[in-house]
């Protein structure tokens, strides 16, 4: 084994090398954001969900430098949020569904809206909680088959438990994704704190994850063939149905869909609110907004925003579907919370 | 007795200084968050995933319920699967490498680790870009007509299991290859000339004088496929689960510590039961870790 | 001589049938790398099937701040608990090998722990106990949960280059007049260089790659790589992660072969004298 780590020595040139290259770099970094300290802006949301351009467009007017992490779960947003999260950020990106336990938990700041005069824009319809966040994009989470692949017609969640799509479906995750889909196939509220019906939910679920091949990656596995049905967010869906023509919306006839909405708020102590506020008035600018709209085609509440985006986002077959006023938005369940994650973590551990 | 005391130590700083800064880290970050991990695993939980300090063994319950105790079973099959499946590959690569001249060999081990210098994550993902329904592995049987519809391969436990031998192979690989490069070659000479077959000197021989090197490789595959949960995650596609995915689940989305905690300390115990198991054969500092 | 050559020829044959094996083996650990490389060049948002040629993502990669920035991250993480696990690592070494105390011997077995014990066990504790006293989580809880792995592989690696005779050599140093200091930069760290050399690397290598640690202990505005690929796999990694990675394993290679030549040129050089 020494004459083992004598060989492996043989790289350690090549490391030393590569790390040189880094550190100088590394360093350079940290510098830069102690002497700009007062131009640094921290956020935390979900991965490719903002263009690129947009975030250097800002960074460019603003003389700033746009700190952006990801999260992998909403839960991670609200961790973050209730573990002090103003240390460390500035705008943190969560959903409708938390607002009002962030807002009476004092986690989240008041938002001075005539810093954010461009926020007039949206539409008052999607804004929840207004005066503590700001909406961004929205999404509509629907079915989505291969006309050519798919054995069967869905039009409603009850045709996903059929043994006919075994191994067919790729579908997104989350205990709060998942359960409502149940509920509402079982006639139940979507946002049920009931303990029965979650459970019976449970039961639905579990035949539903014999059906499942995949959780996320639902563009990938319709256009690559490895699943026939995807249960995915509206820009996901665009994405696919740009890859593949045969990729349709499932025509539901009653089930009511959910209607997802992620914002920003700003956690309670964010150090750099003024830059906060300047950049949530930069995307909520119509302009700005249409061409993020381009690059990721998701519904978005910013009415004048749509009403500048191209044509072909307005013509994206993705948001061409007849009951966009069914819906129902996820809504705070409070302590029933650790109910639907034990049944949740259940259904994953299961067979 | 004898007269002679041994002069007694007159500077201790040398000794702290030296021996001090490693004692203190591994007391702090090691036995310290260990013992704290049995402690918080025999506590409550609070209704939003904080730790509730009551003595409980709620979480140890959980953990015998049968759809959890499954997935132990189904993570020991995988570990156990992946271990056998990484020696036997793994040995006969060793000896092979083993047996060449000096020079190759020293090659043949850099060509070994050079992919473990690429991310393991990326390397993870090529299987799916491989094997998936339009990948070129289908497209190959379907092209050449030897299947006539696309095999789903991903999301399989079959392909998690490629994943962890791939990622798990030169673990095995190089303990082994240590004990059977030391192996002396005249030994297995003799035994030949003596007029045994090369399976009796294989049998009396090779193997009980490399035992030693097999035992490493097979705590160095078989405790981290237990606990691992990127190949599950990579390749599994939310469905494969392992005790490593519910672990990291309790303390990410789910926020149950203790029975997250409760999860860790049978890890724990299975590593502590195999490490006693092998301290019978060898000494603990002779173990090839590298 | 029949006997003989019958004898040779089976030898031949096994050992044909060893490199076939060989090879094999190693189609099976590089087949990944290849496909890897091979869709960096893939023309696609994401990597969902192979749709043409493009070299594109190689000038992408430098627009993507996260990516890039995630690297340097990573390579700072890496290079900073390398110079911490390997500077406690080789005085640790030599303390535990020179000195006898009470509880050394526990001290050696914990060493073991951080080695065997799943990786995600020792992250979940850490989390644990960083949460019980407040440590807020960042580059310091990252670093600490690199080293933890990391100096355990040091001290191991460095205590088996510690020879018999080096007490020896020390205690002539010090007779000779040179004081602890100086024999430990004149004497003892030249003897066991290799050595720390080797543990330098393996905790690099360790620290860059790891993802189960980062993830669980980085709660910071910065993730490693490692953490941002697994982050990135629910909805897709995008092919200019694997034009990152192909370019990293280059470097790796090109390094490496120029090392050799290099090594090579000295021996020579070192022989003609």
């Amino acid at each position: 084994m020494k004459k083992l780590l004598a060989m492996l020595l043989v790289g350690v040139m090549t490391l030393s090398l590569a790390a040189c290259g880094g550190s100088t770099d590394a360093d350079t970094a940290t510098d830069d954001t102690s002497a700009e300290a007062s131009t640094e802006l921290n956020i935390y949301m979900w991965q490719q969900y903002i263009s690129d351009d947009l975030i250097a467009a800002f960074e460019e007017e603003n003389n700033c430098t746009v700190n952006l992490s990801y999260m992998s779960d909403n839960a991670d947003a609200i961790n973050k949020l209730t573990a002090g999260g103003g240390d460390e950020y500035d705008l943190i990106m969560t959903c409708d569904a938390y607002m009002e336990s962030l807002i009476a938990g004092g986690y989240v700041e008041e938002i001075n809206l005539d810093n954010v005069p461009n926020s007039a824009n949206i539409n008052d319809a999607y804004w929840v909680s207004k005066g503590y966040c700001v909406p961004y994009l929205m999404n509509y989470i629907y079915v989505v088959y291969d006309s050519e692949t798919c054995p069967i017609e869905i039009t409603g969640y009850n045709d996903l438990i059929d043994p006919a799509l075994k191994g067919q479906i790729s579908t997104i995750d989350g205990a709060r994704n998942l359960f409502p889909m149940a509920l509402v196939a079982l006639g139940y509220d979507p946002n049920s704190t009931n303990e029965e019906e979650i459970a019976a939910a449970y039961e639905w679920l579990v035949k539903f994850n014999e059906n499942v091949a995949a959780y996320g990656n639902a563009e990938q596995n319709l256009t690559n063939g490895t699943v026939s049905v995807a249960v995915t967010y509206d820009g996901n869906a665009s994405w696919a149905m740009a890859e593949k023509d045969t990729i349709k919306i499932a025509d539901f006839t009653d089930d009511a869909i959910q209607l997802g909405m992620d914002l920003y708020v700003i956690p309670t102590g964010a150090k750099h609110v003024d830059l906060a506020e300047k950049f949530l008035n930069y995307i909520c600018d119509p302009e700005v907004m249409a061409k993020n709209l381009d690059e990721f085609p998701y519904s978005c509440p910013n009415d004048a925003a749509v009403a500048a985006a191209s044509e072909t986002y307005q013509n994206d077959p993705a948001r061409q579907f007849d009951y966009k006023e069914n819906v129902f938005f996820q809504e705070d369940v409070g302590d029933a919370i650790t109910i639907y994650n034990d049944y949740y973590q259940k259904l994953k551990v299961g067979e | 007795m004898s007269t002679y005391t041994a002069p007694k130590k007159k500077n201790l700083l040398p000794k702290i200084a030296m021996a001090g800064p490693v004692s203190v880290w591994m007391i702090l970050f090691v036995t310290i968050p260990m013992l704290y991990v049995i402690f918080i695993s025999f506590m409550s939980r609070g209704v939003f995933g904080d730790v509730v300090y009551e003595f409980s063994t709620e979480s140890y319950s959980t953990i015998l319920d049968p759809t959890y105790f499954q997935v132990i079973l189904k993570s020991l099959k995988a570990a156990g699967l992946t271990t056998v499946l990484c020696l036997l590959i793994g040995y006969p690569f060793a000896y092979i490498i083993a047996r060449k001249p000096k020079d190759v060999a020293a090659k043949m081990i850099t060509l070994l680790m050079i992919p473990f210098w690429t991310n393991s994550l990326m390397r993870l993902n090529s299987w799916l870009l491989l094997f998936q329904t339009s990948g070129p592995v289908n497209n190959f049987l379907v092209n050449t007509g030897i299947v006539d519809k696309p095999i789903s391969f991903i999301y399989t436990d079959e392909l998690v299991l490629i994943g962890l031998i791939t990622n798990m192979l030169p673990f095995a690989v190089l303990p082994m290859y240590s004990t059977i490069e030391k192996l002396e070659k005249s030994m297995l000479e003799a035994s030949a000339d003596l007029g045994a077959n090369p399976r009796t000197t294989f049998c009396r021989i090779t193997l009980p004088i490399t035992f030693p090197g097999i035992f490493s490789a097979i705590i160095l595959t078989f405790i981290p496929s237990l606990g691992i949960y990127t190949v599950t995650d990579m390749l599994g596609g939310g469905k494969v689960l392992f005790i490593g995915n519910i672990i990291k689940n309790q303390f990410g989305s789910i926020r149950n510590w203790p029975l997250g905690a409760a999860l860790s300390v049978l890890l724990i115990v299975v590593t502590m039961l195999l490490i006693f198991i092998y301290t019978r054969f060898a000494k603990i500092e002779d173990m090839e870790v590298v | 001589m029949d006997a003989m050559s019958r004898r040779a020829k089976k030898e031949r044959r096994n050992r044909i049938l060893g490199d076939v094996y060989a090879i094999l083996v190693y189609a099976v650990l590089y087949i990944p790398i290849a496909v890897m490389m091979a869709f960096s060049f893939n023309n696609q948002r994401y990597n969902y099937y192979w749709n043409g040629f493009t070299t594109q993502w190689y000038g992408k990669l430098l627009n993507n701040s996260a990516l890039l920035s995630s690297l340097w991250y990573s390579l700072f993480i890496a290079i900073l608990s390398t110079v911490i696990s390997v500077a406690i690592g080789t005085i640790g070494a030599l303390g535990l090998k020179k000195y006898e105390f009470r509880g050394k011997k526990a001290i050696n077995n914990m060493l073991y722990i951080p080695i065997i014990v799943p990786e995600i066990v020792m992250a979940v504790a850490l989390l644990v106990i960083f949460m019980n006293v407040g440590l807020s989580l960042g580059l310091g809880s990252i670093l600490i949960g690199h080293c933890t792995f990391c100096i355990p592989y040091a001290v191991v690696t460095i205590k088996g280059r510690i020879s018999g005779d080096s007490n020896t050599l020390e205690e002539a140093s010090m007779d000779l007049g040179a004081n602890r200091v100086q024999t430990f930069f004149r004497v003892t760290l030249p003897n066991i260089f290799p050595g720390v050399m080797s543990a330098a690397f393996l905790s690099f290598t360790l620290s860059f790659d790891d993802v189960v640690m980062s993830n669980m202990l980085a709660g910071a505005r910065q993730s490693t790589l490692p953490v941002l690929i697994l982050s990135m796999n629910k909805s897709g990694i995008t092919p200019d992660v694997n034009a990152l990675t192909t370019i990293m394993i280059l470097v790796i290679v090109a390094a490496m072969i120029l090392n050799n030549i290099i090594q090579g040129a000295l021996k020579k050089k070192r022989a003609n004298y």
